[in-house]
Order: C-alpha cells, then sequence, then structure tokens
C-alpha cells in the first residue's frame, strides 16, 4: 500500500495514522510519501505541539476534536505511526521540495520516524507498483 | 463454541483493551498475539462495539482461529486460538 499524505490537519493526521496502524496489524507493506502541507507536521519542533497543527476543514472545531480523541483514549497521531513501525514494515519518506519549503533540508530536521527524503521519482514508482493507493 | 465452552476456556494471554477506542484493541491483539506460540489461546477485552466485528475478521484472515465472543455488562471478550 502507498499513502501519499499531502494533508497537515490533525484530523487527516489522526485518520491516516489510524489507516496506517491498522494496515500495519495486517502485516501490510506501506510506504508513506509525504508532500507539502504534511511535511511541515513531520518536523521536530512541530510534530509534537498539536498547537502548532491547524484543522484544515471546521478549524473551529479543533479543541472538541482533541477532547474527543483524550476522552476515548485515542493516541495522538504520532503514535498510530510509530505503533504501525513497531508491527510492519512501513516506511516514511519525505518528499525533498516539501520539505525544502518549511526548511526541513535533512532527515535530522524530521522527526526519527522519518526514513529519507526522497524526490518525485521515487513517489510515483511506489505508485506504479503499489496495489492499492491512498491520497490523504 | 457456545457461551459454557468459552466461560470455561483457560487462556495463555488475556488482553485487556477496555480503555481504549477502534483501533487500540485491534492493535493490542496483534502486539499480543507476537508473544504466544501455536495452538495457545488469547482472550481481548474490548469495551469498543466495532472490535467485536474487527478481531474475528482480522483473527480469520491471519489464520488464527475465531472461538467466540462473550457478551460482559459494557463490554466484550473476544476468543481465538493462535494458528
Amino acid at each position: 500500500m502507498t499513502i501519499a499524505l499531502f494533508s497537515g490537519s490533525i484530523d487527516k493526521l489522526t485518520g491516516a495514522g489510524v489507516l496506517l496502524a491498522g494496515a500495519a496489524a495486517d502485516d501490510m507493506d506501506v510506504e508513506v510519501y509525504v508532500l507539502i502541507q504534511g511535511a511541515r507536521a513531520f518536523l521536530k519542533d512541530v510534530a509534537g505541539d498539536p498547537a502548532k497543527l491547524e484543522m484544515a476543514e471546521n478549524p473551529h472545531l479543533k479543541e472538541e476534536f482533541l477532547a474527543s480523541l483524550e476522552k476515548l483514549k485515542v493516541m495522538p497521531w504520532i503514535e498510530f505511526f510509530e505503533t504501525a513501525k513497531e508491527l510492519a514494515n512501513v516506511k516514511i519518506y519525505v518528499c525533498g521540495l516539501a520539505g525544502k519549503i518549511w526548511g526541513g533540508e535533512e532527515v535530522s530536521d524530521f522527526i526519527d520516524l522519518v526514513d529519507d527524503i526522497v524526490g518525485i521519482g521515487e513517489v510515483i514508482t511506489s505508485l506504479e507498483e503499489s496495489d492499492i493507493h491512498l491520497f490523504i | 463454541m457456545d457461551q459454557e465452552e468459552l466461560k470455561n476456556l483457560k487462556v495463555d494471554k488475556s488482553v485487556d483493551a477496555r480503555a481504549v477506542a477502534c483501533p487500540g484493541p485491534l492493535l493490542a491483539a496483534k502486539k499480543a498475539v507476537r508473544e504466544l506460540e501455536s495452538g495457545q489461546l488469547m482472550e481481548v477485552l474490548s469495551a469498543d462495539s466495532a472490535t467485536k466485528r474487527d478481531i474475528p475478521k482480522w483473527a480469520q484472515k491471519k489464520g488464527h482461529e475465531y472461538l467466540g465472543t462473550i457478551e460482559e455488562s459494557g463490554f466484550f471478550r473476544i476468543y481465538m486460538k493462535v494458528k
């Protein structure tokens, strides 16, 4: 499975994490390509801080969304990604251009979950070879 | 298995995932099953109604044997035998 993760919206990151963790529980190999807005969310100084991530749709409901997640004891979006990597062969790649847009030049600028920085050729090759594609 | 047989099972591992919503119980089951050997029995406790369908489907797909579910007050006990 290949996930093109364009969004940096906290609700979509959470949804992507749930799908990714579910796929990992199913032992699926997954490659996640983090694009444009998504790349910002994976920066070290952004990823763990919900205050730095907005909700693209219905931004006024962000606090309600986060409060519900907490009440339901749903893990933060990063932990879904961590769990997925623990359970299965999950790779997370940041698009080189997307990284540069937000000042992330090196893989070390991003959280440890990120495996590498790649170009669009690798994204396209993965899409060609994968049987399931998700764009989030 | 009928409910009486399920109640009398002696499980090798019990996973209490009642505090977490979907997909927490499935992830807990996936982690726990790695610690078990073929033929061992596991129960997953979940208060999430979606898990009642999720875990049997996952177990079947992964080759484990789904044995049945007991509905308790406010939660489920889902039983499976590891492949």
